[in-house]
């Protein structure tokens, strides 16, 4: 017979030798793809991306019926609304429900996913299909999809950032053209502020970091900024046009009225992705903003009537007048993946055939991300958008670099802003100087 | 385990008694079985892993790797939300725990006290703690909304000043706290369990020795209460080490930012002021992919709420084990 | 915060009402100086606080009938009435799955709670084993345990493993493996059952299982009712839960994560957003009108009685 102790210690060894089985094979069990899959086969595809407008939607759907049409093989099962922590949690994850193919809207983690062997490097690939990768993609778009020369992604479309302004109140304020110089646009967004009691009847400009697009990475690519330094350290506290873009932002609050008066308008503001924009709604003169609000604002019954320009420039940086901040949307295959070849077809098609590129980029009022899709003539010719394709081809433009733990130190600095434009870190170098300890520190721990 | 019937009959050893013990066995590791599994599953083996993956580099794409103090020193040295999110937890901890109980004691004896509608009175303390966490969250959100919700209308017609309340890193918490206010309804129903529990004899023998309400309530109702109060503080700092959901929804909605594609969301908008310590087990482990780190959190989490599970044991033990 | 985790009492079922206000004729609990100012004093707050904690619920539903751009003004009587905003919220993408999801995970998990719950309450609540001190313990450490503790090494093995994130079945299944709160709130309450009926019915030569569905499982209804209204608002109240199990496929979706992203991923207006609120609400406040009887019971059960 068991004895008591005996038995106690018994089932105490049978939930441990469960628990042994269960951990060496949760830590070490993940999935492994292959390239081995057959393209001609019927097979269907999970693709992943973070569009949820019903015109944004409607547009990726249309992009897949054409790709099914010509690869009738191939179903391409489309899950929009998927945030970055999802992708990150899905590639981890594999198995039977996670996506072959991957689309995200920000370059931020193409370092991430390239150092990690989570996507796949499409060299291969492109190798294979005789695409020639340096006279098919523009060279901005090429090197925010590369890490360490591994090419894992493809350039998705793109977008370019501009200053969009109400043109009737902008009659009504007296301003003839938009403003070039950043002094030019204080003085304009000074004078296109109607305050009334302790809010506004009009504001010229939102410069608050939560203002929606206006954030510190989108000010300083004014100043064509250097985040890291050739080692891989984070160069922030030395960088002059960062600390330029914190103090020019801090001055522009103080002139439209002061942080908390700013803030307290801000909670009048609708969704961003809503029809109550505040641009939209007439409720700012100004924003900084990418090329697809104008696609919104034409799509709905708002009746701002708007321009776009670039937005302005430091005073000492006035020749480089027409650059702005760029990125994009790129995509993947995940290396979990059991069907890379038919993921490969997909990807092909939407990153490099002319037609398909222009007609999403039409369709959601992007910019393309191929040379013969800019060269296009069936690229929409309306001014508003030329003017964000200009943008995007000016040799002064810039974008953030990956880093190996992706957006990490962009959050970092933006939490710096925070704390400045509120007046708790006062001290602006030496909140910068923490900031790039913290951005080390951050990378370190993820190496 | 010896397993025994209910009231066991004292008889000389028999094989029958053996065959019956062994039978006993067998009956309660098959009525404890599922939990048995279950403890094994969800509790005692991600206990021990996480305490394993908290010295491991793991990022969830290459096995973990053996690192040492690596991911403590970085939690408590270098990580910059640890201390402000265990401060923050400290003061909900505090500030929280004792309001709630406070109010649920008032709530309960005015339910009490009141003559006339005191079920009404009772349904409608009570039916705001059943408002699911982020609907009722999403609600406060709107109403304390600075520019447009309805609380901030009033008081600025009033004339009282309107505080920023969600969008406010000194207001943020106080926010919080009206919503977990709002929520009493337990607590209010407990107390007043209790409270009409009180034999009515000691309030008149209070009363004839010419007690005032101040000390009827000081000598009878609160030693009355104690175990109660105990009760309510354990559990209420147990429950609010775990507070996630509300703090969690409050900083994405009213930041007003898009947790969509391509956003990092900030933690604990504004200026970090609703961040939690579990808020930073979902940073670390499933935005960051820092699971070494994340798993430290998750042990500070670990031994702050055991040690409080061991105190309410302790000083409860007679409620807790109450046999028949 | 939902079900907090908490101990005992020992109300039997036999317990009077404990809750029930305190029949006029009775004597008032002690006399009091003034009786009539006391009178006006206590309705006046009572009537304040009860105005205080139901403006909410009447802002939100006036909310939920303004137009998406009187939100973001301050008025606060609708003009006009947009009743069409508890039709729209339904063509959100996904409402109705979410709905769906959550009766799925809800029902379920109550069910499978039970099923697994009754018996271990009843083995921890009569039979006499060594280390049932310790097994108690090991309920209470559980149900005190911050579910972030575990949920690292439990999300690699749904995810890595068993591939079934981005389902319900993480959510699910576990719930047939017994939940440490309602074992212990059954067990407390099972204490209560006199022991002569159980050994009436093992003179009778009732097996344990027989004596646990025909003598203690009705005599412990209230309960069991009580600890399957908490498992039920438990899951349908859940966000941890299904943000790290089941948010990666918008298919898997509850209520509480969709309701969650509404403002963020799906850039859904106050007004819109404030219906969705009402709609989520609503059936819980409803359950709780025709249940207060147990669910206040259920409360109390939670609690010590001194």
């Amino acid at each position: 017979m068991t004895g008591p102790r005996h038995l106690r210690r018994r089932i105490a060894g049978c939930a441990m030798l469960a628990s042994l089985a269960l951990a060496l094979t949760a830590c070490f069990g993940s999935s492994k793809g292959g390239a081995n899959d057959n393209p001609d086969a019927d097979v269907t595809i999970t693709f992943w991306h973070g569009w949820s407008a019903p015109n944004e939607v409607g547009a990726i759907n249309a992009n897949i019926a054409a790709f099914e049409k010509k690869y009738p093989n191939i179903t391409v099962k489309a899950v929009g609304n998927i945030t970055d922590d999802k992708i990150n949690q899905a590639l981890r994850a594999g198995g039977p429900n996670a996506p072959d193919v991957v689309s995200s809207f920000t370059t931020d983690n193409v370092g991430e996913f390239c150092d990690s062997k989570a996507f796949v490097d499409l060299a291969p690939f492109m190798q294979k299909d005789g695409i020639d990768p340096k006279t098919t993609f523009p060279p901005a778009q090429l090197s925010y999809t590369q890490y360490n020369g591994d090419q894992c992604a493809l350039p998705l479309l793109s977008d370019a950032y501009g200053l969009y302004y109400n043109k009737d109140m902008f009659n009504a304020a007296g301003i003839s053209s938009p403003p070039k110089t950043l002094s030019e646009f204080d003085a304009d967004a000074v004078k296109l502020t109607k305050q009334s009691g302790d809010t506004y009847s009009q504001l010229g400009f939102m410069p608050d970091y939560h203002g929606y697009e206006s954030t510190i990475t989108h000010f300083a690519s004014q100043w064509s900024p250097t985040y890291f330094t050739s080692a891989g350290k984070s160069n922030v506290a030395d960088d002059a046009g960062i600390k330029a873009a914190f103090e020019w932002q801090k001055a522009l609050v103080g002139k439209l009225g002061g942080y908390s008066r700013l803030e307290k308008y801000r909670t009048t503001f609708g969704d961003e992705f809503s029809n109550n924009n505040p641009f939209m709604t007439g409720q700012v003169a100004m924003a900084i903003d990418g090329e697809w609000r104008a696609g919104m604002i034409d799509d709905s019954n708002s009746k701002v009537s708007y321009g776009v320009a670039p937005f302005p420039v430091p005073d000492s940086m006035a020749s480089q007048y027409g650059k702005g901040y760029i990125t994009g949307t790129i995509v993947g295959i995940a290396s979990t993946s059991q069907k890379q070849n038919a993921a490969w077809e997909f990807v092909k098609f939407m990153t490099t055939d002319t037609d398909a590129v222009v007609s999403f980029a039409n369709a959601i009022h992007n910019v393309p991300s191929t040379i013969a899709a800019l060269a296009s003539p069936k690229v929409s010719q309306d001014p508003n958008f030329q003017q964000f394709i200009k943008i995007a081809a000016n040799p002064n433009s810039n974008t953030t670099p990956s880093s190996p733990n992706g957006g990490a130190y962009q959050l970092t600095l933006q939490n710096l802003g925070y704390n400045y434009e509120s007046g708790k870190q006062a001290d602006l170098q030496s909140g910068l100087e923490a900031t790039a300890k913290t951005i080390d520190n951050d990378i370190a721990q993820a190496q | 385990m010896t397993v025994t019937a209910t009231r066991p009959r004292r008889r000389a050893k028999s094989p029958g008694l053996r065959r019956r013990r062994r039978r006993d066995h067998l009956r309660a590791l098959a009525f404890l079985s599922p939990w048995l599994l279950g403890t094994g599953l969800f509790f005692l083996y991600p206990l021990v892993t996480t305490a394993w993956l908290s010295f491991t580099k793991y990022d969830g794409f290459v096995s973990p790797t053996w690192d040492g103090l690596t991911n403590w020193k970085f939690v408590f040295q270098q990580y910059p939300f640890f201390w402000p999110a265990l401060r923050n937890t400290v003061w909900f901890v505090v500030v929280l725990v004792t309001l709630r109980i406070i109010a649920g004691l008032v709530l309960g004896m005015l339910v009490i006290h009141v003559k006339r509608g005191s079920s009404v009175l009772r349904t409608i303390f009570y039916a705001p703690y059943l408002a699911p966490p982020v609907a009722g969250t999403l609600a406060f959100v709107f109403l304390l909304n600075p520019g447009t919700g309805p609380v901030n209308a009033i008081l600025g017609r009033l004339g009282l000043g309107e505080p920023g309340w969600f969008n406010d890193p000194t207001w943020a918490k106080p926010a919080l706290t009206l919503l977990a206010l709002w929520g009493v309804g337990d607590l209010m129903v407990i107390f007043m369990a209790s409270l009409l529990d009180v034999p009515r004899e000691l309030y008149e023998a209070a009363s004839l020795d010419g007690a005032g309400a101040v000390r009827r309530f000081r000598h009878v109702t609160l030693p009355h209460l104690r175990p109660i109060l105990l009760f309510a503080v354990i559990t209420g700092v147990i429950t609010t080490m775990q507070y996630y959901t509300e703090p969690l929804i409050a900083g994405q909605v009213s930041s007003g930012q898009i947790g969509g594609s391509g956003q990092q969301v900030e933690p604990g908008y504004p200026g970090g002021s609703t961040l939690t310590l579990p808020q930073l087990v979902y940073n670390l482990g499933f935005q960051r992919f820092d699971i070494g780190a994340a798993c430290v959190i998750a042990m500070v989490l670990f031994v702050l709420s055991m040690a409080f599970a061991a105190l309410l044991m302790r000083r409860g033990s007679g409620f807790l084990t109450a046999e028949d | 915060m939902t079900t907090t985790p908490a101990p005992p009492s020992a109300i039997g079922p036999d317990a009077p009402d404990a809750m029930a206000p305190p029949r006029g004729d009775e004597p008032a609990p002690y006399r009091r100086p003034h009786p009539f100012l006391d009178w006006v004093w206590l309705h006046a707050l009572g009537i304040a606080l009860a105005l205080l904690f139901v403006l909410p619920f009447v802002f939100m539903i006036l909310t939920a009938l303004m137009s998406d751009q009187q939100t973001l003004t301050r008025d606060m009587w609708p003009n006009p009435f947009a009743w069409h905003n508890f039709v729209d919220i339904w063509h959100t993408q996904g409402f109705g799955i979410w709905w769906r999801n959550t009766i799925v995970y809800a029902v379920s998990g109550t069910v499978l709670t039970l099923l697994s719950s009754v018996p271990v309450a009843y083995a921890l609540a009569y039979f006499r084993f060594r280390g049932r001190n310790v097994a108690m313990m090991v309920v209470i450490a559980t149900m005190m345990l911050p579910p972030q503790v575990a949920i690292i090494p439990l999300y690699l093995v749904w995810a890595q493993d068993l591939h079934l994130t981005g389902t319900l079945w993480p959510l699910i299944i576990p719930m047939a493996f017994g939940d440490a709160f309602s074992i212990f709130l059954l067990r407390q309450f099972m204490l209560t059952v006199p022991r002569e009926y159980l050994e009436a019915a093992r003179m009778d030569g009732c097996s344990d299982l027989r004596t646990l569905l025909r003598v203690v499982v009705p005599m412990v209804r209230p309960a069991i009712f009580a600890v399957g209204l908490f498992q039920f608002f438990y899951c349908w109240n859940d966000y941890f839960g299904p943000q790290i199990y089941s948010s990666e496929n918008p298919g898997a979706w509850t209520l509480s994560y969709g309701l969650g992203s509404l403002k963020s991923a799906h850039h859904t207006d106050w007004n819109l957003t404030m219906a969705a609120t009402v709609l989520v609400m609503a059936p819980v406040i409803i359950v709780f009108f025709f249940a207060q009887k147990a669910f206040i019971e259920g409360v109390t059960l939670t609690g010590v009685k001194g």
